[in-house]
């Protein structure tokens, strides 16, 4: 589904000196795989999320992604998004005066053109809209509210996954979704997310702590280590980080 | 006073449609144009509104102001006495009669009064007095074709205690010149309640003069913009606090993708007898392109010791944040740029009571900024 290969990126400053932040990372998430990336803040976890979403205030020194055997290292934001990959902000972004649905509803239609579909019905966006609502305790008040404005930390992450199941993407990052939330709210997403789970759709799974971990059950756990992945393995990994801390890894990466 | 110039040749096709002689105001109006030609750049008030540059080449002959009303005016009278500023000086010498429009009781709906010159140019006066304690609306709409030219005074007078909401709109008028000039002078207790909507054009040119009584009476002047390829709009008002206690506020908001010029100037005087005027004026403005501009001047005369006044001007881009989020979701660049900038420019328009009017407007915003549809 994504894969990841030698990728080196920076800050996009004008500036040549400015230093790399992704040092060759390396990643293969194949179709219906749920993969965590644990590592100490500051490692480039985020920097990793924005790049495969073609934020433009990165630049790509080197290597590639793959998204579905497709190369879309050079491709516009919104071309990845028409192709699936979607991105659960760890700080999602206020829009005053933008109403949620009238903005998500763009947004899938949008999707939809870019694919060659025809735009989806106004009754059967909102009864979609209801139904996922129900599923995160979402009011419809917050609904109608502009996009994120004036919402908590742990509202905001919860927008950020009636968001991804409205549109339905083949691949899901979230990047530290669980801060932010209680226990009661984390419970919540989790269950979201774990019923977003298919065959033919893969996340990748950004957070510092295990606890959102042991409620999605990833297949393999990566950690980041200053712009790179160090080690790779099972969900035991999660365990022994959180056991353990990440001083290992810092003081190799050093 | 800016030095004489050398006429061009429209010049000189205006000059010969008024007497060459005499000492009356269409002749001291002759030789003024004559000496000094149409307002320029070099003219203080029109520095970013070169209408001179923009009709030097115009062709545009005789021509007319077509003005379709839902209703005729009550009257059609001579200008009585010429306005003091030049182009409504200009509308009225060689507009022929005022179209007086009277509103004496409630009205059933709106004045609604189309504008249009569909070719050459055309000038005219258009009166609107509202009697005394009475509420009403006036809704005009603006259109000049292409290679045309309008020029139209309007002229509002409002009694005590009366209530009027103006809405303009101005149709993006590629190719065409407009000027607009209202002045509206209120009685004591006298609201008045501007809103424009406006699309620009080769050149177009709004602009409001209002004689504010203080002391109950209330104005406000609320507009929005956008402005595409070779569009130009200026918008501008002069509020004068002739009395204690008034009220002013304003709110301007537009938008100039590539190509586009939009211009505010907003002059609020307060006289020395006006204390405690509480005024408020606010542009803000949205650059889409690196080759929009919007250039402003707020300005704030006050002669009285004891008021309130402020103005804000700020001008922005679209966040780049709030974009990259946007686009993430799916939507292109061009969309989210108008889902942000038309969520910008509601504000003004978020006033409008009538809801029809409210949606066909953000509609037009909308299409404005979309287009390639
Ligand atoms: N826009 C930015 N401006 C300045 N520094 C940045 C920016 N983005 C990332 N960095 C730097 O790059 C490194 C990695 O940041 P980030 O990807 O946010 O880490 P993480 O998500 O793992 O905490 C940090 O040292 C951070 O300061
Ligand atoms: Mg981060």
């Amino acid at each position: 589904m994504l894969k990841i290969t030698d990728l080196r990126a920076r800050l996009d400053a004008e500036d040549d000196a400015a230093i790399e932040i992704l040092k060759g990372v390396n990643l293969d998430i194949p179709a219906g795989e749920v993969h965590a990336i644990m590592g100490p803040n500051g490692c480039g976890k985020s920097t990793l999320s924005y790049v495969a979403a073609g934020h433009d205030g990165y630049e790509v020194t080197g290597g590639s992604i793959a998204f579905e055997g497709e190369d879309i290292t050079e491709a516009e934001p919104e071309e990845r998004a028409a192709k699936g990959l979607f991105l659960s902000f760890q700080y999602p972004v206020e829009i005053p005066g933008v109403p949620t649905l009238t903005f998500l509803k763009e947004a899938a239609n949008a999707q939809r053109k870019a694919r060659g579909e025809g735009p989806i019905s106004a009754p059967e966006f909102m009864k979609l809209a209801r139904e996922n609502a129900a599923k995160l305790g979402i009011s419809n008040d917050m609904l109608k509210r502009p996009v994120n404005v004036g919402f908590s930390g742990g509202e905001k992450k919860r927008m950020e996954i009636f968001q991804a199941m409205m549109l339905a993407p083949k691949l899901l990052i979230l990047d530290e979704t669980d801060s932010g939330l209680d226990i009661d709210a984390l419970r919540i997403v989790a269950d979201g997310v774990n019923a977003m789970r298919a065959p033919d759709r893969s996340m990748l799974v950004i957070t510092h702590y295990q606890r959102l971990l042991q409620y999605l059950k990833p297949d393999v756990v990566h950690v980041m280590s200053a712009g790179r992945i160090v080690e790779s393995g099972g969900p035991e990994l999660a365990e022994q980080l959180e056991a353990e801390g990440y001083d290992k890894y810092a003081t190799e990466a050093a | 006073m800016a030095a004489p110039v050398a006429l061009n040749p429209f010049e000189e096709r205006l000059i010969a449609a008024l007497p060459d002689s005499g000492t009356d105001w269409r002749a001291r109006l002759g030789r003024q144009i004559g000496t000094h030609g149409l307002p320029h750049r070099r003219v203080e008030e029109w520095k970013w509104t070169d209408l001179r540059a923009a009709l030097a080449k115009s062709e545009a002959g005789a021509g007319e102001l077509i003005v379709k009303g839902s209703r005729e005016p009550d009257e059609t009278a001579p200008v009585s006495s010429a306005p003091f500023l030049l182009m409504p000086r200009l509308a009225a010498a060689l507009g022929g009669d005022a179209r007086v429009f009277r509103i004496g009781k409630k009205q059933d709906g709106p004045l609604e009064l189309d504008l249009t010159v569909e070719a050459g140019m055309g000038h005219g006066v258009v009166v609107v007095n509202v009697a005394r304690g009475v509420k009403a609306e006036l809704r005009e709409r603006y259109h000049v074709a292409p290679g045309a030219f309008a020029n139209i005074a309007v002229i509002i007078n409002l009694g005590e205690d009366t209530e009027l909401v103006r809405l303009v709109e101005q149709a993006d008028s590629a190719e065409g010149v407009l000027v607009v000039t209202t002045g509206a002078e209120l009685g004591e207790g006298a609201r008045f309640d501007q809103t424009t909507l406006g699309f620009g054009g080769r050149l177009a040119r709004l602009e409001t003069h209002v004689g504010h009584p203080g002391e109950g009476a209330e104005v406000i002047l609320n507009g929005a913009y956008v402005l595409g390829q070779g569009r130009h709009l200026d918008q501008t008002t002069y509020v004068t606090h002739n009395g204690p206690n008034g009220v002013t506020r304003e709110l301007f908001k537009g938008a100039a993708l590539a190509g586009g010029k939009g211009v505010f100037q907003g002059k609020i005087h307060v006289e020395r007898e006006a204390q405690k005027t509480d005024a408020q004026m606010n542009h803000r403005g949205m650059l889409l392109d690196e080759r929009a501009e919007i250039d402003t001047k707020p300005e704030l005369e006050i002669y009285a010791d004891d008021v309130v006044c402020a103005h804000g001007a700020a001008l922005g881009a679209v966040d780049a944040e709030a974009l990259f989020y946007m686009r993430q979701r799916g939507m292109t660049e061009t969309q989210a740029r108008a889902v942000l900038t038309e969520s910008f420019l509601a504000e003004p328009l978020d006033r409008l009571a009538d809801e029809d009017l409210k949606t066909r407007w953000m509609d037009m915003v909308r299409g404005a900024l979309r287009p390639d549809g």
